[in-house]
């Protein structure tokens, strides 16, 4: 390996920025195929330069990892020393390159699997250009080097969130659904520049190196107030409790969307987050103990709404939020190394559920309602086999990979001493593996096909190669982490030098891990005696647990308590405002300027009469009246002398 | 040769005024008015010039150039005008031309 030439950082951002800019500027002008070609080979490119990069990191001492990079100066954009100074430099240290890794990888799949899902689509050009803008927005998270950078992309991948999840303009689901992530994904945005001017005033900087090495400076209360901060940002992005709602309506996007932001990358920008922030958290107990709590009441919370759930693609939403709990449980507990391997992990079969389901979807021209499918093992096998590789990986099933990973994040918190965190995440795996085979069940088993719409087209190889490519990481990417070895946490040794948690994920508790798959399978036995055997149960339950199952169909009424507490009272008040303060009190003085000068025209109207000759009097009456008035005065001038 | 004192001549170039003036105000034939005001342009121009000749200084008699100059261009925009005025409304009387009025 040669360690003289350096990779080209810059151009990881660069390229899918020109992908986007010349699919807006040209795109109309040429082939739609080109829109699609461009997009994929830009993401493809800095997924190249990264890989690239990757290498040459990985292979330096790791005193060197986590400093290779700092010297990527790319200009100023505040220059006002001593008060501040914001410089633009590329932050590239393991943590960053694990998302960059998946960002650019997994995108590049979806892209490639954009290519066939879009294609029918007639706003195919915009599709391509509003990806490539998000991977620019989310690499930009991860290689930033200081917190207003990092805002600037967290702002950039909640745009292009919103102008992806409104992609279908024409349904009003979906623009009321974009909306609505758009508000909350504000709400953290405001957390963040909270957080971000708590930093200034104690710290002077928001650059990462400068506040982590002065964090003395401030009191363990601040640090607490600026990790809660912080943590609204991470909440609102990363859909946990409370901010929850708007990701089940995310779905009203196209399914790579689904893929790649509500799933594999964006929403794990809050676990980035926390895991960037660490030194700030291991110093902030409070804080890094509610991060943990919300993990772990999210990751349960959702697996139970999962359970009830009939879209597909709601189902895999509710199951991507219970997924970023335990990540954010993961690095709550300070277990950073835990959660950034989930996260991997996840990407993987997460991505790969919504690109399978997308088959489905697209096979049957846009049914989603799995109560009206059945069955669709034999029509789509190849559909079913790679969504059974990502069920069971997500349901922890040895050996796939999401056995490995869940079991390092439930491990760590057994081990960091945090036994409830550690049941919430035990039963919510239960809870996981139940819905996940429910869904598989209902989707290709159970009854017949009952939709309107006949399954039609064949997958093109767009289609069908990526979620191969995935299913087999889902299988093998676990595999990272085996007893003794451990890829992971080597791997990302730089990044988390600092702080008091030290791990090694290889060291495997194998009770924990054997009683974890004896719990998952229970699961999944429990949604093979509900929904494949004819017992009678599955009605039994039904009357019985009717209260519960309509609470979980509503996801717990969160959409109406908000409604109800905080939508309406706005309304209200805003309407109030419109009717009377803006039209009574505001209005009035326009309504007086206007009136002054309407009355100022009445008067001097009449003196425009049309007349030339009129006009010619006033200009010699006038004169005259000048001429007088001069010849009064030097008279009078004479006269007193 | 006897001098004309310069008295004589401002009250020449009085008088073309005041004619100018009164032509502009009670004529309503547009051609007529534009020759009053050519009037009052060259009252004016004597009074310059006169001056000029008094003084010895040779900044009035350039400036009656510039006062030529002008007229001229005003001429030719006034006639433009009249012409087009009469073309839409066969009449030139300026006091039907007041539709431009506020």
């Amino acid at each position: 390996m040669d360690h003289h030439i350096a990779p080209p950082i810059p151009f990881i951002l660069f390229f899918p920025l020109i992908g986007a800019v010349t699919i807006a500027l040209l795109g109309p002008y040429a082939d739609r195929r080109a829109s699609g070609f461009v997009g994929t080979a830009a993401v493809f490119m800095s997924f190249v330069v990264t890989v690239w990069l990757a290498i040459v990191v990985w292979h330096l001492p790791i005193d060197q990892q986590a400093t290779f990079t700092h010297s990527r100066f790319l200009g100023y954009w505040v220059d006002l020393p001593p008060y501040l100074v914001i410089s633009f430099r590329m932050l590239v240290d393991p943590l960053s390159i694990v998302w960059m890794l998946i960002i650019t990888g997994v995108g590049f799949l979806i892209h490639l699997y954009s290519v066939g899902y879009m294609a029918p689509d007639k706003n195919y050009r915009t599709f391509f250009a509003y990806m490539n803008l998000f991977v620019v927005a989310m690499l930009l998270v991860v290689m930033a080097d200081n917190f207003l950078w990092l805002l600037v992309g967290w702002a950039g991948v909640g745009l292009a969130s919103y102008l992806l999840i409104g992609f279908y303009y024409d349904r009003r689901s979906a623009v009321l659904a974009a909306r609505k992530a758009l508000i909350m994904n504000v709400i953290g945005d405001v957390g963040i520049m909270i957080a971000i001017f708590l930093m200034y005033a104690h710290f002077g900087s928001v650059a990462y190196q400068d506040v982590f090495s002065s964090l003395s400076r401030a009191s363990v209360s601040s640090l607490n107030w600026i990790g809660v901060f912080l943590l609204v940002g991470a909440v609102a992005k990363s859909a946990q409790l409370p901010l929850q709602t708007w990701l089940p309506d995310a779905m009203e996007g196209p399914t790579p969307v689904s893929a790649l932001i509500h799933a594999a990358t964006m929403v794990t920008a809050g676990v980035y987050l926390v895991a960037r922030a660490h030194p700030i958290y291991d110093h902030a107990p409070i804080a890094a103990g509610i991060t943990a709590a919300i993990g772990g009441l999210t990751a349960l919370f959702a697996a139970t709404i999962g359970t009830v759930q009939y879209d597909i693609k709601r189902v895999l939403a509710y199951s991507t939020m219970s997924q970023i709990g335990y990540m954010m449980l993961a690095v709550g507990i300070g277990a950073y190394a835990a959660g950034a391997f989930h996260f991997v992990t996840h990407a993987f079969f997460k991505a790969l559920l919504f690109m399978a389901a997308g088959i489905v979807i697209h096979n049957l021209s846009g049914e989603q309602d799995i109560r009206k499918m059945g069955g669709l093992a034999k029509r789509m096998p190849f559909a079913y086999w790679t969504f059974l590789a990502g069920t069971l990986a997500i349901a922890g099933i040895f050996p796939f990979a999401g056995f490995f990973s869940k079991d390092a994040v439930l491990d760590q918190a057994l081990k960091l001493h945090h036994p409830w965190l550690q049941a919430a995440g035990t039963i919510a795996a239960f809870l996981t593996a139940f819905y996940m085979f429910r869904l598989l069940l209902l989707t290709f088993f159970t009854g017949a096909y009952r939709g309107a719409r006949e399954p039609h087209h064949e997958s093109p190889w767009t289609m069908t190669w990526p979620v191969a490519i995935l299913a087999v990481l889902s299988l093998i990417g676990g595999w990272l982490v085996l007893p003794g070895h451990d890829l992971i946490s080597g791997a990302l040794a730089a990044s988390f030098v600092d702080t008091r948690f030290g791990q090694f994920l290889g060291e495997f508790n194998w009770p924990l891990s054997i009683g974890t798959l004896v719990i998952a399978i229970a699961g999944i036995t429990l949604a093979f005696a509900l929904y494949e055997l004819k017992s009678g149960a599955r009605e039994w339950l039904r009357l019985r647990l009717a209260p519960v199952r309509a609470l979980l169909m509503n996801a717990y009424y969160f959409d109406d308590v908000y409604h109800y507490a905080l939508e309406m009272p706005s309304y209200a008040l805003a309407g109030f405002f419109a009717r009377y303060f803006e039209r009574q009190a505001i209005g009035a003085i326009p309504r007086a300027l206007a009136g002054l000068a309407s009355f100022f025209a009445g008067i001097s109207v009449g003196w425009e009469t049309g007349y030339l000759r009129r006009y010619g009097l006033s200009i010699v009456v006038g004169v005259a009246l000048l001429l007088a008035f001069y010849f009064f005065l030097t008279s009078a001038a004479l006269g007193g002398r | 040769m006897p001098q004309v004192p310069l008295a004589g001549y401002l009250a020449l170039a009085s008088a073309l005024f005041v004619i100018g003036a009164v032509g502009f105000l009670i004529r309503r034939n547009p051609l007529t008015m534009l020759m009053s005001i050519e009037l009052m342009w060259n009252a004016g121009n004597l009074a310059f010039a006169a001056f000029a000749r008094s003084f010895g200084d040779m900044s009035g008699q350039i400036f009656v150039f510039i006062v030529i100059t002008v007229a001229a261009a005003e001429a030719a925009v006034a006639l433009a005008i009249v012409v087009m005025v009469f073309r839409h409304r066969a009449d030139v009387d300026v006091d039907e031309i007041s539709v431009m009025r506020g």
